[in-house]
């Protein structure tokens, strides 16, 4: 018993997330450079950077999507390397992307495609698949919460929902995955205010301590919602400052250019 | 030897005919029987009937007393059955007031063949061969302002092995009248060649679904020709799995201002399936408009076609014409080939087509994948959602799930040999 908590311990010391030396190429041009980043549980991480700092590779490169395999370095999800896992794999032990653009799936059924989703998850973790009666409970309460209303969840996924709809399909995904590492690539483009709020809220009410969230942004203003612990600056393909939330709003008054040629 | 047996279809026919008077339309249509299509004619290029000329094969004369293996599907649905091309009366329902049956006679014949002779479908060979050696020509009528609320289910089987089957059928829905109709081709290998004529008179409707589900040693080479007059809809789905050979070739005419016609379709292929989809819409008055939506999967070494022709004639302005085709290939070996042509004359119209071909759409693979469901679960998921879509687009609600079922079918074969 006492080595198992030995180890048990080890695992909680050790990062959520830990991205070492990362370099990866897209046709042939240098996009990632040697990035490297640690998150540890209950932690909120917002990455800011200008267009074409490499922000949606990045989220691309850590949710697995073919075509973006690293050159170098390596990523680790509890220690565990990502290396040699497809997305779908990624997905399961628990890393999360929500998309800046959430695919439209004509014909596919919201709710049928939640309940794949979440019970490969489960099946996974070793959990029971949810039956259709228990699964359809649980999704209708936690979408009320999402402001995602039931008739929602009957249209195929995406399809003709407007731009604030699908990023609140995204988090309720989210929500029903209880993923330990969430990516939020962009989640606040295309939200107007109230949606922002919405989006945030569910964002916020999966915080905890023991899962951790990664905010990939352009704009300070969805971090007045989502309030990071730290703040990091992506420039050229690699970090080139991090800070507390303060960064953010050097950024929101000075521009990128500023911290880029400072750096 | 070769010009020898190239022949012998060509003397089958005549001498199916040679019973007939001179005057007959079935002595004009066999006199048009000269040879199979040539690869050389742009219509045959892509599906080509060389192969038919190296078969003995001979018109079946009809067994009236053959047991028939389909059942039907739905529970009171009005059925007509076609055993061998000729009609079976026996094995029919009692039709609901306001529809009924009827033998053509020789001027009524010669009147439908007229009609195919007067469209471009005057070559196809089944015009010819069909209008020979057909049993009868056999009318469907709904009577004047008749909403027919039972299904109609038009069943054709039968079909020997080296015999050609050649049902006709001539349909007409008079003003104000509806009904929705579900074919199906369940032929043993055969050769076989139906004969569709449509009517639809002022404000008519009809629903149309065809499934060709014919065994997988058959040729199917159908032909419909279509009018539509004002006001009047015609909304058809076609499903082809069935057949080593299955062309369904439909030519629409909007005759009358303001008619709608949807010409959809699915072909789901496998092994060395070849499937066509042939499709000609003549906008002849200004107004209408007319959609067409195709769909191909495709697995083995098989091969999907979609010919789709929309004329639009200098005085149809304000036409709508929709169309898209798109197919996924499954396999390294399959192939489909995609070929819209339009020909538009008026200046004020909306037309617009699209084709694609490839393989599942690779955003939606990795949507399905980042959420933890494996590759071969998301292509399935995929595959079943590219045609419920199309399927849910085309048929009404009450038999959507039928149409689904008796696609996945076919799916699940494809599927499981290639994902």
């Amino acid at each position: 018993m006492g080595n198992l908590n030995y180890l048990t311990n080890i695992g909680r010391k050790m990062p959520l997330l830990e991205i070492k030396n990362a370099k990866l190429k897209l046709d042939n041009k240098d996009i990632l450079k040697g990035l490297s980043l640690s998150v540890n549980r209950g932690e909120v991480h917002a990455i800011m950077g200008p267009n074409g700092s490499g922000k949606s590779t990045l989220s691309y490169m850590l949710a697995g999507r073919d075509g973006y395999e690293l050159a170098s370095g390596e990523v680790f999800l509890e220690g565990q390397s990502l290396s040699d896992m497809e997305a779908d794999e990624r997905a399961r032990s628990g890393l999360f992307l929500a998309f800046q653009y959430p695919v439209e799936l004509p014909g596919v059924g919201g709710m049928s495609f939640l309940r794949e989703a979440v019970n490969s998850r489960r099946k996974f973790l070793g959990e029971e698949e949810l039956d259709h009666l228990a699964f359809v409970k649980e999704a209708r309460k936690v979408a009320s919460k999402m402001f995602v209303k039931d008739e929602m969840l009957k249209r195929a996924v995406n399809v003709g929902f407007s731009g604030g709809e699908k990023k609140r399909f995204e988090i309720l995904q989210m929500a029903m995955l209880k993923p330990k590492v969430s990516i939020l690539d962009e989640t606040d483009s295309g939200l107007d205010v109230d949606a922002l709020k919405i989006v945030s809220d569910g964002v916020n009410a999966q915080r905890n301590d023991e899962n951790a969230i990664v905010v990939i942004t352009h704009y300070q203003r969805l971090l007045d919602y989502i309030v990071p612990d730290f703040v990091h600056i992506l420039s050229d393909g690699n970090i080139i400052k991090s800070g507390g939330p303060e960064l953010a709003l050097e950024v929101e008054k000075n521009g990128y250019a500023g911290l880029i040629n400072a750096a | 030897m070769l010009h020898n047996v190239k022949d012998n279809y060509i003397i089958s026919v005549k001498d199916h005919v040679s019973q007939f008077e001179e005057k007959s339309f079935r002595k004009l249509a066999s006199n048009d029987f000269k040879s199979w299509p040539s690869p050389r004619e742009e219509t045959w290029r892509l599906s080509r009937l060389g192969f038919l000329s190296r078969k003995e094969i001979t018109p079946i004369k009809p067994n009236l007393k053959k047991q028939i293996s389909s059942v039907s599907k739905f529970k009171g649905s009005k059925i007509i059955r076609f055993v061998d091309g000729a009609l079976r009366e026996d094995l029919s329902s009692k039709l609901p007031q306001g529809a009924s049956l009827k033998i053509l006679g020789e001027k009524d014949s010669l009147r439908c063949f007229h009609k195919f002779k007067d469209s471009n479908l005057k070559n196809h060979p089944s015009t010819n061969v069909s209008f020979s050696c057909t049993p009868s020509i056999v009318k469907l009528t709904i009577e004047k302002d008749v909403k027919i609320k039972d299904l109609f289910e038009i069943i054709y089987e039968g079909g020997d092995d080296y015999t050609s089957v050649h049902p006709a059928l001539y349909i007409e829905l008079k003003d104000n009248s509806i009904i929705t109709i579900i074919e199906r081709f369940n032929h043993l290998s055969s050769l076989i060649m139906p004969l569709q004529l449509v009517e639809l008179k002022k404000n008519a409707s009809i629903n149309s679904l065809k499934i060709f589900n014919d065994n997988q040693q058959s040729y199917n080479l159908s032909a419909n020709c279509t009018f539509l007059s004002e006001k009047s809809n015609y909304n058809s789905f076609s499903l082809i799995k069935g057949g080593l050979f299955t062309r369904s070739e439909t030519h629409a005419y909007l005759k009358g201002e303001n008619c709608n016609l949807n010409l959809n379709g699915v072909y789901l292929s496998c092994k060395n399936q070849h499937h066509d989809l042939t499709t000609a819409i003549y906008h002849d008055v200004p107004n209408c408009t007319s959609k067409q939506i195709v769909r191909g999967v495709l697995g083995g070494k098989s091969t999907g076609v979609f010919q789709g022709k929309v004329r639009v004639a200098p005085d149809a302005q304000k036409t709508d014409g929709q169309q898209m085709s798109r197919a996924i290939l499954l396999s390294e070996n399959a192939i489909a080939n995609a070929k819209p042509e339009l020909e538009i004359y008026a200046d004020d119209v909306i037309c617009a087509h699209g084709a694609t071909v490839g393989e599942i759409d690779d955003d939606q693979l990795f949507y399905l994948k980042s959420r933890g469901i494996s590759e071969k679960k998301a292509k399935q998921i995929l595959i079943r959602a590219f045609l419920k879509d199309i399927i849910n687009e085309s048929v009404e609600e009450s038999i959507q799930n039928y149409v689904f079922e008796e696609a996945e079918l076919a799916l699940s074969e494809i599927i499981s040999k290639e994902i």
